[in-house]
């Protein structure tokens, strides 16, 4: 079988014609394969794929200013869904307050949660191993009923899902930071936004990360009339809030119990309750509360102060000392590259009738208000710009690594041809990656992403291509000078005597990757390895072999003269 | 061609095969190889996800009364200014709301926890001045992922319904006091459940009525629940005798019979006015619930539950403290039990671990497996078994490098062992490849067994080692890349360049030595000297 290869080379890089044809289809394979990633996407990108979880939780956040007796009523709501899955083992529900820390809550702020109106469910399923369905479509199939049906419950109540991610946690898939110098035009800039998302295909759990506006009231103090009472504005405001609020007023020591006992003061639930929401009934409350003064008369708080119904303030977020707003959005299974590009399309064509936009960066958009003047930036962040970065770094660290390799084969060899070729041979690898990836996305249900672990894939394939390369220069040269053999004959003896180990090593590699390509996140790695393997095999087997021959073999090799033909054709 | 002279190697690698081919300390150098790297596989901390050192600090000013664009002049703006003097601070978020100032400063990906911690602790302090008049200390809380992350959470709850609120979390305490004594447990908290607490109702109708204030009402009461330290005293010959002043509150009856004001001569009592219980925290809004699936398929309906956490110490096994923690719940089980108290394990990231660690073991293993089938079909059972056995003697002194250097076993790091093994057969496969193929050519039958081992090694040694160097180099940029994603597989940079270093040292000393052993010479030629 080698026998029958050592002539087919022989024959092969000695005929111009065939010598042709293989460095045009390399070549055309090249291009297409470079193609099915940029403009078709028939090959998409992510940096990681989901991956399956025993475990997630569920985020359920009202509008500010909600009780924690309306967001029970959503956990509730929640809980009676998810209750009916047969994989779930236990669910537990904690209101006001964010569930035990784990890595997706540590940059989502889950550990800073103290208010009524937010909730965390978290739930727990049956081992992986036992389950037909993962995690995430699991996620994917409850998302949409349990949106739609406990939602609806308050206007302007979120309920996103939150997955332990495969990698590096990230605040959300996109985020959009929303910069500007005034509140008002942020909040709806972001709230235009927000609209494009949601019109986005392949968007989910969209949110703004700002406090919601709710009604409130203030109370003005008169310090006129309190200091004609006889009273203080400190007594005044301590009251209003023992009242409502309440406070320890003292403690009592215990040896029964673990801490101190606080002795706690407010009025009773039924009396401090206000009728409705709205200015009678609060300045009716407030009548009936009185303050003593110091000649023990009652005054009723509604002598010292006036009422105003106002906006609550929301809450002003910075980010490196600019003003800005978080616009946060999931994906549904899909990469998050497609729909920000989406999404940016739709806001530079619809967002013109109010704003001047501008491309900055790679990206970003800055809007410029035609009425206003007032400028304000839209950077990505989130999963896409550690995206980004990985992609960068790891093309840097791929570019670095063709860099050292070429670098090392001129050391050793001395030539930069050589060098070049066996560079150019293994950089073909990429054609097995690219294509091994559309393949499996055939085959597999779900989308199967190029990911960083397939990059990673591919930057250890030019190592191992190359050295297949350089195994086989190594034993031309070696018979050119040892044995004489001509240049042709040792190309394609030292071709097919490498090729057994050059294939036992491929396969090698292969079929410890096999194990690899199920794994959901180190897929792109097994798949990268094998079909990159292959590719580098036919690569270093017959592509270098006619580059080789094209080359002046004997001045790179560095031979004085040239050596004698041999016809003898060794066992 | 050197006939008579014995062959002399050029290369590392045939020197290497030459001084081991014979030595009789190569069996227990192979023997100990495998046993540090079944104890290094034994005793290194198991993790489901790399470590990474994450730093940030989160300083909270509270400055009651202000609204949120004064919370954002004077206490979030000053201080975002001051933390971004500090080196290495790679983002400052800061929000301001009504009350409450919150700036949170995050450094890079990388930058030592400790150090960072200690650089905004000192901005801080050193400028406790800036903040305004009125605002409250500030309260500077350093993130710290392997403190703050729990790895096993338990949810306690009640059977029984009439048990009081505050009785679950009393009896779950007791039992978070021992689990914080295990061995290596770094914070253990309380989520969920009740305080106890004397709760003293004021109805405003009948306050009005009585024509009181909410003032006179707590006056009272701190009059009368003041605490004195013990009294001593002499006595003429010089004795001491103590004098405890008691506390007048003993419970919620104490509390009800203390006289708020005194009408036309009667005295108005607490309980009059106020509903006085000895229950829980009323003011507290949070609480936890749980529900499980019963033995029938159906799920309870919800209970209030307690959640225990329990994190560990940075670089610690989880698998053991979670067993550990595990075993410790066993010893409360019949006491709980009596209670009427269950509990559910929620979170057990040590079982996690090991799965995972497990699971890619198993995965290696299989591989390996493979590998030797397949090796078996194509160079023959012999060298099929030689290059089986230098794949453990490689992956051993891979791990015991990793765990010398401090590293866990998690995910990436058996995942860059994978990734490796296609890649570290391969020295093995070449050299017993040429060994294979002068075994069977004519050109070599004169030479002697030893001969052709050292000359078979030594002629693929240097373009092998090019080769490896080669891979070795495109794993080395990995090494440089930044952010969480850089972090998250940096054991992939560091341990595929030490297997494939090991790869070649194993191939060079091992392959040879084996393969002098246990391949057969075909017969044809008989023409050893």
């Amino acid at each position: 079988m080698f026998k029958k290869f050592e002539k087919l080379v022989y024959n092969g890089i000695q005929s111009s014609a065939q010598r042709k044809v293989i460095l045009i289809t390399t070549l055309i394979t090249f291009i297409i394969s470079v193609l099915m990633i940029a403009p078709t996407e028939i090959v998409k990108a992510k940096m990681l794929p989901g991956k399956n979880n025993d475990t997630f939780n569920i985020y359920v956040k009202l509008p500010t200013g909600s009780s924690i007796q309306q967001t029970q009523k959503v956990t509730q709501c929640v809980s009676s869904y998810i209750i009916k899955e047969k994989e779930l083992l236990d669910t537990e529900v904690f209101l006001g307050m964010g569930s035990p820390l784990d890595f997706a809550g540590l940059i989502k702020g889950s550990h800073f949660k103290n208010s009524e109106n937010v909730a965390e469910i978290v739930l727990n399923l049956t081992k992986k191993h036992e389950r037909e369905e993962p995690s995430y479509m699991m996620v994917q199939r409850l998302r949409p009923i349990i949106q739609t049906n406990c939602e609806k419950l308050y206007p302007n109540t979120h309920i996103t899902f939150v997955e332990p991610p495969a990698g590096p946690p990230t605040l959300s898939a996109i985020v959009a930071e929303i910069y500007g110098d005034d509140a008002k035009g942020i909040r709806k800039l972001a709230g235009r936004v927000e609209n494009v998302f949601k019109q986005t295909k392949g968007l989910v759990d969209i949110d703004i990360m700002e406090d919601t506006l709710y009604d409130k009231f203030e109370v003005v103090v008169n310090t006129t009339k309190i200091a004609k009472s006889g009273l203080s504005v400190k007594q005044l405001n301590n009251i209003l809030y023992l009242a409502f609020e309440g406070m320890a007023i003292s403690v009592k020591n215990s040896d029964k119990y673990s801490d101190q006992i606080p002795l706690f003061l407010r009025l009773s639930d039924d009396s401090k309750r206000f009728t409705k929401k709205d200015l009678e009934a609060v300045k009716i409350k407030l009548a009936s509360l009185k303050l003593m003064n110091k000649k023990g008369m009652m005054v009723p708080v509604t002598e010292l102060v006036t009422i105003i119904p106002k906006k609550s303030n929301p809450m002003i977020m910075s980010k490196d000392l600019h003003q800005m707003t978080n616009v946060l959005a999931e994906t549904d299974m899909v990469s998050q590259v497609y729909p920000l590009l989406d999404a940016r399309t739709k806001i530079i064509n619809t967002f013109v009738d109010e704003y001047k936009v501008e491309k900055t960066g790679l990206f970003n958009l800055q809007l410029t208000d035609k009425s206003s003047g007032k400028v304000y930036k839209l950077i990505w962040d989130g999963e896409m710009k550690v995206t980004m970065d990985t992609f960068r770094d790891l093309g840097g660290a791929f570019i670095a690594a063709l860099i050292l390799i070429f670098l090392l084969m001129v050391i050793y060899y001395k030539s930069y041809t050589l060098s070049g070729i066996i560079l150019l041979g293994s950089f073909l690898s990429i054609i097995g990656v690219i294509f091994g990836h559309w393949i499996m996305d055939i085959f597999t249900a779900d989308t199967f992403f190029l990911t960083a672990t397939s990059l990673i894939g591919f930057i250890a394939l030019i190592g191992i291509s190359s050295r297949n390369s350089l195994l086989l220069i190594d034993f031309t040269k070696s018979l050119m000078s040892e044995k004489g053999m001509h240049k042709a004959e040792a190309i394609a003896y030292a071709s097919a005597t490498r090729a057994k180990p050059i294939f036992l090593t491929a396969i090698a590699i292969m079929l410890a990757s096999t194990l690899l390509a199920s794994d959901a996140v180190f897929g792109g790695l097994g798949v990268a390895l094998i079909f990159g393997t292959v590719a580098a095999v036919i690569a270093s087997l017959i592509v270098v072999p006619v580059l080789l021959y094209m080359s002046d073999l004997e001045s790179h090799f560095h031979f004085h003269e040239k050596k004698a033909v041999s016809v003898e054709d060794p066992v | 061609m050197n006939h008579h002279k014995p062959y002399n190697p050029k290369d590392i690698a045939g020197k290497l095969a030459k001084t081991f081919l014979r030595n009789p300390l190569t069996l227990v150098l192979g023997i100990s190889l495998l046993a540090i790297g079944y104890l290094a596989l034994m005793i290194m901390p198991r993790e489901e996800n790399p470590q990474m050192v994450v730093s940030g600090s989160t300083v909270i000013v509270a400055l009651p009364g202000a609204s949120a664009k004064e919370v954002e002049k004077i206490i979030v703006q000053p201080l975002e200014r001051k933390l971004k003097e500090i080196k290495g601070v790679e983002h400052i978020y800061g929000s301001a709301m009504d009350n409450v100032g919150v700036v949170n400063a995050a450094f890079y990906i990388g930058e030592e926890k400790e150090d960072s911690n200690l650089k905004i602790y000192d901005k801080i302090m050193q400028n406790a001045d800036m903040f305004p008049k009125g605002a409250m200390k500030p309260i500077i809380k350093p993130l710290d992922i392997d403190i703050d992350i729990p790895i096993v959470s338990v949810a306690f709850y009640s059977n029984d319904r009439t048990m009081s609120q505050t009785e679950l979390y009393d009896k779950v305490k007791k039992i978070q006091h021992h689990i914080n004594g295990l061995n290596n447990v770094a914070v253990t908290a309380l989520k969920g459940g009740h305080k106890h607490q004397f709760n003293i109702e004021v109805d405003l109708n009948k306050l009005s009525g009585y024509n009181l204030s909410m003032g006179q009402i707590t006056q009272a009461v701190q009059a009368v629940s003041y605490n004195v330290p013990a009294i001593k005293n002499k006595t003429r010959e010089n004795e001491i005798v103590m004098l405890g002043v008691k506390n007048a509150i003993e419970d919620a009856k104490d509390v009800g019979n203390i006289i708020v004001a005194q009408y036309m001569g009667s005295p108005i009592y607490l309980r009059q006015v106020a509903k006085v219980t000895n229950s829980y925290d009323i003011q507290n809004f949070k609480s936890a619930l749980i529900s499980k699936r019963k033995k029938d398929g159906k799920f309870m309906p919800f209970e209030n539950q307690v959640t225990l956490t329990v994190s560990k110490l940075q670089g610690t096994n989880a698998v053991i403290i979670a067993d550990e923690v595990k075993e410790e719940l066993q010893n409360y089980k019949t006491e709980l039990d009596k209670n009427g108290i269950s509990y559910v394990i929620t979170r057990n990231d040590g079982e996690r671990a090991d799965d995972a660690v497990n699971e890619l073991v198993m995965h290696l293993v299989l591989s390996i497996v493979i590998i030797a089938i397949l090796l078996i079909f194509v160079l023959g059972w012999r060298e099929s078994l030689i290059v089986t056995f230098t794949v453990p003697a490689i992956l051993a002194i891979t791990l015991f490098v990793a765990y010398l250097s401090g590293q866990t076993i998690n995910r990436i790091t058996l995942f860059a062992f994978l990734l490796s093994l296609g890649l570290l057969v391969d020295a093995a496969i070449i050299v017993i490849e040429n060994i294979h193929r002068h075994y069977h050519s004519v050109e070599s039958a004169h030479e002697s067994n030893d001969e052709i081992m050292v000359k078979a090694t030594d002629e693929i040694g240097a373009p092998t080692n090019i080769a490896t160097l080669a891979i070795i180099m495109t794993m080395v940029p990995m090494a440089f890349v930044g952010g969480m994603m850089g972090q998250f597989m940096k054991p992939i940079p560091e341990n595929v360049p030490v297997a494939l270093i090991a790869s070649l040292f194993v191939a060079y000393i091992f392959t040879p030595y084996l393969a002098v052993r246990i391949l057969k010479r075909p017969k044809h030629d008989k023409g050893e000297h």
